[in-house]
């Protein structure tokens, strides 16, 4: 965007930015504002004798700061680094800043003091080589010509005290020589006085001296203790690392072995259960194998069952037949059975076939019967005692199995339709090999 | 790179291609390393332009990346501004930094300023003429004890004697308050108006609509004060929260706390009209203080009515000029 205004408004702010330094010159030190991290923490009166600032932040460093005048002009700053100390000598004025920052991660300490620049008469005096309470604060680099200058002050302020010790004599009369001297008496009193005085001052600083090296003694003696102490606890925790460094590498061994141990165990448990399987598997086919050969044998039975029933019936049909062809054989052999008649030999085997085949007749028959809902157990015990049979086993599927001996050589499925007839029976089935599925 | 390209438009903008060959050349001597301070102060007072491009451009980058810029003027004049105040700091401090390079220098000051938490008094409704002319004098009162002292006249209404009685002054603050009082009116007023950016034909908008509407504009300070002050005065310390009406009390009985005073009653308005109305019998005023915008310094010698209780048109209008009774030329 290029308008007019806002070209006007950067120009006037260049403007303003070439003026600065100007402005920064122009400006008395005389209430300075100190701004810590653009924040205003204090100001400095630098028409106070021997002005000083001190400021101390707990939650962060000092990083940027700030010397303004009250009008808001920019005199000096400095950027701080973010932990460590930075010491600067900043001219404002006529005169110069010095500061020092010291900075923690966590907080920092600001020190300011303002030295007002020393005036001809300071040069003077250091010229000479009289000692000044300024000359240790003084700049400590002068320039050529500023010495050339004090030079050339002290030639002139020499020769003024020579022409005023040659006139001032000739201007007092001789009648004031004795109050001149009663003058100096008094002022040599009074400087007698004085220097009495700065004794007694001397003896004071010297005891308070004296005092602070106590004090400071003290106070290294504490030092050192600190500095053992702190020896101590860094030889403590040194150890105390390399047990931990011991203690961590004990603890990587035990958890290698425990799990190497884990594994092992794992390895063992699965190769036993896959034995375990296999074993189960083998059982498992023996066991079909097994039941197939029943179930072969259980045919086999059944269809023997099913000859020897048709035998049984051919066999009934013959003796029936043998008995209508000999009237009451029974009698006349009980009696006098006749010698010359060859059929009696048969007569007396007749009655053993018929019990052979009665025998035969009660042989087992098993089969399966379901009875209608809520029919009770009594109600089937006695069912079961009625046509002489037995339940083998317990219920499957709700199917019932019992073996019963016929009393008759009637077919099974007459006993069966007479076993159906009952009013608690369902259904009745005769495979043999398993109940039939419901 | 967004910075490149920026700064290379604003160098191809200079007025004639002398000065764009002067500008390359600068740049690339604004890369390298710089030994002395003499040397650095002639680098710097040559390539101020630059300086100010590179500021101004990466002020732009920033309110582009948090979402706060808007393709106008008003934002073009507030990286202006931003870029001004970081290029001031830099020509200051960077004398205590030789050896340098100026521009890594430069960014580097950037990034940290930026890096603060909230470094920008950001707001919508603060890029409207009375938004700005109120963030301008916010701004320069953080770093101007004279502007400082000039809110209350600017928010309030307030005379340099109101001041000296509201804040319990002494015989030498309040010469201090007299001396503020007239830096403002002479160069610091003219000076916070010109860097903020704010035109003369946008302050005599202002200054008619403050004749014609006064409570509308009133409303509308009254309104923004919060988000104005709320942002500025973390540049008080961080020991001066607000405080109790008792202590308040306290701190005015038992003669303590001045600076406190007036950096506190300046940026918090509720702690002001708290103050104010506690010391109403000292302020010989029978109303309640309230915001009372004026555009314009105070003029030399002129005693405004203090608390006027009605706000009202009549009062700020024509009629408010002739309330000044003019004790001085």
């Amino acid at each position: 965007m290029d308008t007019p205004e806002l070209n006007d408004y950067r120009a006037h702010l260049l403007d303003a930015l070439d003026d600065q330094p100007r402005r920064a010159a122009e400006e008395r030190p005389g209430f300075l504002q100190v701004l810590v991290n653009h924040e205003r923490v204090g100001s400095l009166n630098c028409t106070q004798p021997n002005p000083t600032f001190a400021y101390t932040t707990k939650d962060r460093s000092i990083q940027h700061l700030e010397i303004r005048s009250e009008s808001g002009v920019l005199l000096g700053g400095c950027v701080a680094p973010e932990a460590g100390q930075r010491s600067l000598r900043l001219p404002v004025g006529k005169g110069s800043l010095i500061l020092n920052i010291q900075n923690h991660f966590d907080g920092g300490s600001l020190q300011l003091r303002y030295e007002v620049a020393p005036g001809w008469w300071s040069h003077v005096v250091s010229a000479i080589g009289l000692p000044t309470g300024t000359a240790s604060t003084a700049a400590p680099i002068v320039p050529v010509w500023t010495m050339a200058t004090t030079f050339a002050q002290v030639v002139l302020a020499v020769g003024v005290v020579a022409l005023l010790a040659e006139r001032v004599p000739n201007w007092l009369g001789s009648e004031d020589r004795a109050h001149q001297l009663e003058e100096e008496l008094a002022a040599r009193q009074s400087t007698q006085d004085q220097i009495d005085q700065v004794h007694r001052q001397l003896a004071q600083l010297v005891e308070a001296q004296s005092t602070a090296m106590a004090v400071s003694r003290a106070e290294q003696d504490r030092i050192a203790q600190l500095n053992t102490l702190v020896d101590t606890v860094a030889h403590t925790q040194q150890k105390l690392s390399s047990q931990v460094v011991a203690v961590q590498e004990d603890l990587k061994t035990v958890k290698t072995d425990v799990a190497q141990e884990v594994q092992t165990g794992m390895r063992v448990a699965v190769s036993a259960v896959e034995a375990d399987r296999d074993m189960v598997r083998q059982d498992l086919q023996s066991i079909k194998s097994v039941n197939e050969t029943l179930i072969k044998q259980v045919a086999l039975l059944e269809s023997r069952n099913r000859e020897l029933h048709a035998r049984l019936a051919l066999t009934s049909l013959e003796v029936a037949k043998a008995n209508a062809a000999a009237p009451k054989p029974t009698v006349v052999a009980k009696n006098d059975p006749p010698k010359d008649t060859p059929v009696p030999t048969a007569v007396p085997t007749a009655v053993p076939v018929s019990d052979a085949l009665r025998e035969a007749d009660r042989q087992a028959f098993m089969f399966w019967v379901a009875f209608q809902d809520g029919t009770t157990e009594k109600s089937i015990e006695d069912l079961v005692q009625e046509i002489n049979g037995i339940k083998k086993g317990p219920m499957k599927s709700g199917w019932y199995s019992v073996e019963v001996n016929l009393p008759n050589p009637e077919p099974p499925d007459r006993f069966l339709e007479s076993v159906k007839r009952a009013k608690i029976v369902k259904s009745v089935v005769t495979s043999k090999a398993m109940p039939p599925a419901q | 790179m967004l910075f490149v390209g920026e700064f290379a438009t604003m160098t191809s903008k200079m007025p004639d291609g002398k000065a764009m060959r002067d500008g390359q050349i600068f740049s690339a001597r604004l890369n390298n390393v710089v030994t002395t301070e003499r040397e650095f102060d002639e680098l710097v007072t040559k390539s101020l332009p630059e300086l100010l491009d590179r500021a101004t451009s990466q002020t732009k980058r920033f309110l582009r990346e948090t979402n706060q810029w808007g393709d106008d003027i008003t934002h073009e004049k507030l990286a202006l501004r931003w870029g001004y105040e970081l290029v001031e700091r830099f020509v200051v401090f960077g004398r205590t930094e030789v050896p340098c390079r100026p521009f890594f220098l430069l960014d580097s000051l950037i990034a940290k300023s930026f890096s603060q938490p909230d470094p920008l008094c950001y707001h919508k409704e603060l890029l409207t003429p009375v938004g700005r002319f109120l963030d301008g004098l916010a701004s320069r009162a953080v770093v101007s004890r004279d502007a400082l002292i000039a809110l209350f006249y600017h928010f309030y209404g307030f005379s340099q004697a109101h001041v000296v009685k509201l804040l319990g002054f002494g015989q030498a603050e309040s010469q201090r308050v007299y001396k503020n009082f007239e830096r403002w009116r002479q160069s610091g007023w003219q000076r916070t108006m010109n860097e903020t950016g704010l035109t003369g034909s946008e302050i005599e908008v202002l200054e008619e609509e403050l004749r014609t509407r006064p409570d509308h504009l009133n409303n509308e300070v009254d309104r923004l004060m919060p988000v104005l002050q709320s942002h500025y005065r973390k540049s008080e310390p961080e020991h001066y929260p607000c405080l109790s009406e008792q202590k308040w009390g306290q701190l005015f009985h038992d003669d303590y706390g001045h600076d406190y005073r007036v950096w506190h009653l300046a940026f918090c308005r509720d702690c002001f009209l708290e103050v104010a109305d506690r010391r109403q019998a000292e302020l010989s005023s029978g109303s309640k203080p309230q915001v009372n915008l004026h555009i314009h310094p105070l003029k030399k010698g002129g005693v405004l009515a203090l608390f006027g209780g009605d706000r009202g048109g009549r009062q700020h209008g024509h009629t408010r000029a002739q309330r000044l009774s003019r004790t001085s030329a």
